[in-house]
């Protein structure tokens, strides 16, 4: 196995301090499970400047959620968790794409699995926000991929800057140079199955249920209440923190992304769906008061997540101690929409006793 | 003879050949052999319809080679840099019929195929002094040199394949013209409105009993009317090239077999064309002088011809002007508003400035020109003790206080006589010269008293610019030979 220390080095400055500072991320050799438990012990290898500049991103994006001044260095935890995002994001490389290598990457993409299954859920709502510091940009990922023609070829460049040889003379030559920037998960070629990468981002995001929430509105992986974000949504804190990274969200998107998921979640009665439904109420009271109730086009999904929200709200209402003249307007504001035939619909699928 | 390469394997028996960075065998040079003359040419036209030459053409040769049963095919030899550019070569030798091989000096092994990814190397070696021994897994056979081909004449020699589409190709084309029809096909692009530039070139006496040598014209017309194509093409004595590369044009109406474009074997400075119909090329070395066709245009001359009417210089009238002066003078001053400091006083202006209180400094002007400063106060300019005083005799028009004209005219006949144009502030000396200012050149004295201090960025957009997040981007690199080396599952799983 190679140098603990030099691999712990080289996903910090390569990976770890991209994610958070921006730039390119450059995944290299794969890491694999047995030398990802051991990063952790070998973080003193890691350059100390560059880590102070990770320490002060990482607090900045935390603040846009919780104010607070400093954070934890990654935890043991957090470590292997990089390690596996590290591994994914090589096993996307394109020269695995070839009749001898695609093995190779199918095995390292199963390592990443294996890995992810060693990351134990956040504990509390502090590393849960610790792990959203390090994962908040997982989703702007992209590669650059380059089409270079010319009078008498074209070749595509994947993830390398194409060589200044190929642009000279561009108008004798008649270049032309077009740059594709590729998400992570539309990447091609693949030498994996792309279900198996959405799947390994999915299960990334059980393990940060902070960022899987605050990216909720993501084309893929699609959102779904799990155990993890429903544990973080069930405390005040984690709630607030959630309503808050929801905020810079797209209003009418979050609004049908958790209606979607609600409904799924109501449907399959499998666990407790009291956080989800606090967070949904809490949103109607937030849209209430602030009386911005959207006025654009809505779907069947979001009318079901405002429907059942206003139900909760109301609840809620009910159930604490506001200024009765402050009640009296919020229930007025929440009235049309707790009447709705999705709120109907909501109430339905409701427990017996919520 | 020949054995597959395995994975790591290290040592081989071939003089010259090595193993690159993939692991691939690979001695310095890659040859192609080919059975025949027209499968060359079907390589060189596959092979330049996707990629240039130029890469290949320092180290390409052509050899036709004589096997000891007296065949005759040809080699083709290349510097073989990399197997990317050998795999490329071998892949357009395969789809020819040829075959690939690889090596230094004179043995060559056959290149890799999918039988063996890392290629092949001879057991044995055959022990003769022929200039060639090429081992195949179906032969190994010897050759010796017999000739070498040049790409260039091979180029010329062949013939282009019909093909009317490039007639209607649009963009440059080149006209050559027999000297008989040259002058009228001009004067017709010229009547025509039709851009280009022509010249006349030379060729040798095509025989020895011509005397002369053979001269045509060549037009490069940048884009002919859709409506001159037929004339241009099927005129007998014109014919009709386009450009196929630097230095090489094709006739109208032809196609070569192979893309000249990407064969640098054409000197750009000249140019051959390239006839069709079997004919032989006409070969311009050095493209002659060329004139704009509006250079050529027919000229006509008036018949009668006149000298041109030239004007002549009238003697001035007599006259009793007598020259001004400026002369001291007792008057009191009055109305004294301007003063002109002189450049070695302006030191003193500075540190002035610093005690001139704010009305005068408000209602000053100043220019500021080569011969020194001008300032104009309409409230009086004596707050400012320095340079020459002035007195307004006339609107922009200033004579030294103390002093007067004389012959003693009216300012008016004064204005007048000096003939400043409007816009000019006239300052006349006591050497009655006098020094026009540009009205326009006076600013106020405040905006042009104060040297401002530098001043630092603002701190804000300092701020907001640190906040400013990088863009994420993903950047791929190389796997290795070995990706999976040292990645290993967890401990509990080995179990």
């Amino acid at each position: 196995m190679a140098d603990p220390r030099a691999i712990a080095s080289r996903l910090f400055q390569d990976v770890m301090a991209p994610l958070v500072l921006g730039g390119p991320v450059r995944p290299g050799h794969a890491i694999g499970a047995r030398a990802a438990q051991e990063l952790a012990s070998a973080a003193d290898a890691i350059d100390a400047e560059l880590a102070d500049r990770v320490q002060t991103g990482r607090v900045r994006r935390a603040r846009r959620l919780a104010p607070i001044d400093s954070l934890e260095p990654a935890s043991g935890a957090e470590w292997v968790l990089m390690a596996s995002l590290h591994d994914v994001l090589q096993s996307t490389n394109p020269s695995f794409d070839s009749a001898l290598r695609r093995g190779a990457a199918v095995r390292i993409l199963d390592l990443a699995h294996q890995t992810l299954e060693r990351v134990p859920p956040a504990a509390h709502v502090g590393e849960a926000l610790s792990r959203h510091s390090w994962l908040a940009r997982l989703f702007e990922l992209s590669r650059t991929d380059t089409d270079v023609s010319w009078w008498t070829g074209s070749r595509t460049f994947r993830g390398v800057a194409p060589p200044a040889r190929l642009q000279a003379w561009p108008e004798l030559r008649r270049v032309s140079v077009v740059a594709t920037p590729r998400p992570l998960l539309e990447l091609t070629p693949l030498a994996v199955d792309r279900d198996k990468l959405v799947g390994a981002v999915a299960r990334m995001l059980e393990r940060s249920p902070l960022t899987d929430l605050a990216t909720c509105t993501r084309a893929a992986p699609a959102f779904a209440w799990q155990r993890t974000t429903l544990a973080l949504v069930a405390t005040r804190a984690g709630r607030t923190l959630v309503l808050r990274s929801l905020q810079r969200l797209s209003g009418p998107e979050v609004d049908t992304v958790l209606g979607k998921a609600t409904r799924a979640l109501l449907a399959s009665k499998g666990a407790s769906s009291e956080p989800a439904l606090a967070l949904l109420g809490e949103r109607a009271l937030g849209a209430a008061q602030g009386a911005s109730a959207s006025s654009s086009p809505s779907n069947p999904e979001a009318e079901f997540a405002r429907g059942l929200g206003a139900v909760c709200a109301t609840h809620l209402l009910g159930e604490r101690g506001w200024p009765e003249a402050e009640r009296a307007r919020l229930l007025a504001a929440l009235g049309p929409v707790s009447a709705s035939p999705a709120a109907r619909e909501a109430c339905a699928l409701l427990p017996a006793d919520p | 003879m020949l054995e597959r390469i395995a994975l790591h394997q290290t040592r081989l028996h071939t003089p010259g050949l090595g193993l690159d960075s993939k692991g691939v065998a690979l001695g310095a040079k890659g040859l192609v052999l080919l059975p025949s003359i027209d499968r060359l040419v079907a390589f060189l036209a596959v092979y330049t319809r996707e990629r240039s030459l130029e890469d290949l053409m320092p180290s390409l040769t052509m050899n036709v080679v004589r096997s000891k049963l007296g065949t005759r095919e040809i080699t083709l030899e290349v510097a073989a840099e990399s197997s990317d550019r050998m795999d490329r070569i071998s892949e357009t030798a395969r789809l020819v019929g040829g075959s690939t091989f690889t090596g230094t000096s004179r043995h060559f092994v056959q290149y890799r195929d999918a039988a063996a990814p890392f290629g092949y190397d001879a057991t044995e070696l055959l022990a003769t002094d022929a200039a060639l021994l090429l081992y195949h897994d179906r032969f190994s056979q010897t050759y010796d040199v017999e000739r070498a081909l040049e790409l260039r004449a091979l180029l010329l020699r062949l013939m282009p394949h019909v093909d009317p589409s490039t007639r209607l190709e649009p963009g440059l084309r080149l006209v050559v013209a027999e000297q008989g029809l040259g002058a009228a096909l001009v004067h017709y692009l010229v009547r025509s409105r039709v851009e280009g530039e022509v010249g006349v070139a030379e060729w040798p006496p095509e025989s020895a009993f011509d005397d002369y040598p053979v001269r045509r014209w060549l037009l490069r017309i940048p884009e002919v009317p859709e409506r001159m194509r037929d004339l241009l093409h099927a005129t007998p004595g014109i014919t009709s090239f386009v450009p196929a590369g630097p230095g090489a044009a094709v006739e109208a109406g032809f196609r070569h077999p192979v893309e000249l474009r990407a064969c640098p074997v054409f000197d750009a400075a000249g140019v051959v064309l390239v006839r069709g119909r079997g004919d032989e090329p006409w070969v311009i070395p050095r493209l002659p002088p060329m004139g704009p066709l509006t250079a050529f245009a027919r000229v006509e001359l008036r018949s009668s011809p006149r000298e041109a009417a030239v004007a002549t210089r009238v003697e001035a009238a007599e006259t009793v002007r007598v020259p001004l002066r400026v002369t001291p003078s007792s008057a009191p001053w009055r109305n004294v508003t301007a003063t002109w400091i002189e450049p070695a006083q302006l030191p003193l202006l500075r540190r002035l400035a610093y005690a001139l209180p704010r009305p005068t400094i408000t209602r000053a002007t100043v220019a500021l020109t080569e011969r020194g400063a001008f300032l104009r106060s309409g409230g009086g300019i004596e707050a400012i003790p320095l340079g020459t005083f002035f007195v307004e005799v006339h609107p922009n028009l200033y004579v030294p206080a103390g002093y007067e004209v004389t012959p003693a005219v009216a300012p008016e006949v004064l204005a007048r006589a000096l003939g400043a144009p409007p816009g000019q502030v006239l300052f006349l000396g006591t050497d009655a010269h006098a020094v026009a200012v540009d009205e326009a050149a006076f600013v106020p004295l405040e905006a042009a008293l104060l040297d401002a201090p530098p001043w630092t960025t603002a701190v804000a957009e300092e701020i907001d610019r640190s906040l400013e997040e990088a863009p994420l981007g993903m950047e791929v690199s190389s796997i290795g030979m070995l990706p999976l080396r040292g990645v290993e599952p967890s401990p509990d799983r080995n179990g």
